[in-house]
């Protein structure tokens, strides 16, 4: 569709040369500019009619229909989305008839409703129908009340997915203005984030699609996402924008392919879902391995860079262990055998003349030794991905954690290893997929021995955990000399009945 | 491009069910064109979805395709 995403913080225009002449180097450029968002511009109310209730008004407030089991929910020790939507409800009853453009009365029916659902242990909303927004097959889910007449204003509760920008770099005239926007043509409520990691606007008419992907798409310059069969917004950790560790530019990567496979995030032909996700490192702060049907951990493949000098200064007391990570409670003095060396998962490091030693053959790439002793220990430098792939919820079977297929790879512009890989999974996904199958159930459907052959890769000792568990290695007839058949009179002729 | 089309568009009027999955349509083609491509089915339905010929029905995990007018309200059911 040629349309940006807000890909990077909306603080005016700029290009990759003005960065690089205020000495900020990036790996990318956004393919379309981008244009400054000005709240004080595009601000649909005042302070007054923002802050239009007091404290007091709070306390005392009561809404419409009786929610004893939600307001239970109130009294725990965590915020309740009950409160929040309490303080919705209360600021659009006190809003003009003309500050809005849809009911009033929505976050007061959706708390009604969900109390009916409480009682009697079921939903009430209607799944799924045509709402969409032109020539967009997701981003939009349609969700009806079926008990219109008890809860009207809700008859048309749509949701709304806005793609985020990588790693959710938001900034205050961003969020107004979409804040804003919204309590204006839907209900005020949002999700910050859905497990997509999309921005999540609940609840609309149809009447107001259209006008909403306007307000996006023109004036924000931000894209709704993916839902249906088709795929999902990508989501990426914060990468090289903040975190020394990450092993490859997960925004960069995450933009690109977000951009190049725009025709798959909003026209679904996939047999289901299908998510990425980019972790620059195996800590995994996206956890991709978990959420996504692709999931992409930066990793290293040449030796951790060790300090020496440093991890003497950790064992001397001199720096704080994990960057202060634990400093809450006093663990006592730092050990280095009993904190790192001995919960190393493969027992690869030792002390030897005083100095750490690793056996980078052995190590896995855990992270552990690192984390603890930032300053002495980092990722190699010879770095790239990991592709993992088939996690999934649990819908049909369990959940599933994503299973090893690609080792390392390299992650560079303009990715095209990356994407030979993935049109690969989606081909043979697509051909043999059943309707609503996901990646992960079709591989277990079909064996890991079948996706390798498919994908052309060899089964390489990396996937083994431990011998039997996962078997990788079915002989095919043609790989056995003499095939199935056998000679029985030679057989019985070393072995006896 | 317009066989294809044509194909999609006769299918979705005769079928039994109103709402398909894209894997029913892809089998569908395949039966009268059998070497219609997978890429090139998709590109005849969003030609169709973009001229208001057929259009989505999504219930947020998965999405189908169906004829205007035919068999789908905008309600779900
Ligand atoms: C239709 C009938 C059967 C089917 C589909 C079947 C299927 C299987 C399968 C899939 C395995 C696992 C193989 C592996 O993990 O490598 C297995 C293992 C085994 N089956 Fe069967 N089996 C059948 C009948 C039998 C019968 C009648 C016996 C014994 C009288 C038997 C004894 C065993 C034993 C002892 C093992 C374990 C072998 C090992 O762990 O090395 N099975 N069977
Ligand atoms: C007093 C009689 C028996 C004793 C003490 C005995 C003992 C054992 C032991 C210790 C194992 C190894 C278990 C493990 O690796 O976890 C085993 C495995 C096995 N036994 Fe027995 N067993 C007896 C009788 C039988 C009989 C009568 C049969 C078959 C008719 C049998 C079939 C098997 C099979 C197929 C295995 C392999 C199971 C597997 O690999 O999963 N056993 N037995
Ligand atoms: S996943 Fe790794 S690289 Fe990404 S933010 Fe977390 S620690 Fe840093
Ligand atoms: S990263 Fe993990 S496996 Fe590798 S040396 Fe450190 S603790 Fe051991």
């Amino acid at each position: 569709m040629g349309l940006s995403l807000a890909m990077l913080p909306h603080q005016g225009n700029f290009n990759k040369q003005d960065l690089a002449e205020g000495g900020i180097e990036v790996a990318f450029e956004p393919k379309d500019s981008q244009n400054a968002i000005n709240y004080a511009e595009s601000r649909i109310y005042t302070d007054a009619e923002l802050k239009n209730y007091t404290e007091e008004e709070l306390k005392n407030y009561k809404v419409k229909h009786a929610i004893p089991d939600l307001e239970e929910l109130e009294k725990g020790p965590w915020p309740s989305f009950v409160s929040d939507a309490k303080q919705g409800a209360l600021h659009r009853k006190k809003l003009a008839d003309d500050r809005m453009l849809i009911d009033r009365d929505v976050i007061e029916d959706m708390l009604g409703q969900l109390q009916v659902s409480f009682d009697e242990g079921e939903t009430h909303w209607k799944h799924g129908g045509i709402v969409g927004v032109f020539g967009y097959g997701g981003g939009v889910i349609g969700r009806y009340s079926d008990l219109p007449e008890k809860y009207p204003s809700i008859a048309h509760f749509h949701t709304v997915r806005v793609a985020q920008p990588s790693s959710k770099f938001y900034d205050s005239n961003f969020l107004r203005t979409m804040c804003d926007m919204w309590e204006y043509r839907g209900s005020g409520l949002m999700n910050l984030h859905g497990s997509t990691g999309d921005m999540v606007l609940l609840g609309t008419t149809t009447e107001q699609l259209e006008p909403i992907f306007f307000e996006l798409t023109h004036k924000m310059q931000v894209d709704i996402g993916g839902s249906g069969s088709n795929l999902r917004t990508p989501e990426c950790c914060i990468g090289k924008a903040r975190c020394e560790w990450s092993c490859y530019d997960t925004q960069a990567l995450c933009y690109e392919l977000t951009q190049y496979y725009q025709d798959e995030l909003h026209r679904p032909a996939f047999p289901y879902k299908f998510k990425f996700k980019f972790d620059g490192c195996p800590i995994g702060c996206v956890a991709s391995i978990a959420r996504s049907d692709m999931s992409f951990i930066g990793t290293w493949r040449d030796d951790i860079r060790i300090d020496q000098e440093a991890v003497k200064a950790y064992i001397a007391g001199e720096v704080v262990p994990a960057g202060g990570g634990h400093t809450g409670r006093d663990w006592g003095k730092f050990d280095i055998k009993k904190e790192v060396l001995d919960l190393c998962p493969t027992k690869c490091m030792w002390m030897e003349n005083g100095e750490l030693k690793i056996d980078n053959a052995e190590c896995n790439r855990c992270m552990h030794c690192i984390c603890v002793m930032p300053k002495a220990l980092r990722p190699g430098l010879d770095t790239g991905v990991t592709i993992l792939c088939g996690a999934k919820a649990p819908i049909l079977e369990g959940a599933q954690m994503a299973t090893l297929i690609v080792p390392f790879m390299k992650a560079e512009p303009p990715y095209d290893n990356i994407k030979e890989f993935i049109e690969k999974v989606w081909e043979w996904w697509m051909e043999e997929g059943k309707n609503r199958e996901r990646l992960g159930e079709l591989m277990q459907r079909s064996t890991l021995p079948t996706f390798l052959e498919v994908l052309e890769l060899p089964a390489m000792p990396q996937y083994v955990k431990e011998p039997r568990s996962n078997p990788y290695i079915l002989w095919k007839e043609e790989d056995v000399p003499g095939g199935w058949d056998r000679d029985i009179k030679e057989y019985r002729a070393r072995h006896k009945r | 491009m317009e066989e294809l089309q044509k194909v999609i568009v006769e299918f979705a009027e005769t079928s039994k069910k109103t709402k398909f999955y894209f894997k029913d349509i892809e089998k569908a083609v395949q039966k009268v064109l059998p070497d219609a491509k997978m890429r090139d089915i998709k590109k005849a339905c969003t030609a169709l979805i973009n001229d208001g010929t057929l259009i989505y029905f999504s219930t947020g995990s998965s999405t189908m395709y169906g004829l205007k007018g035919r068999g789908m309200t905008e309600d779900p059911e």
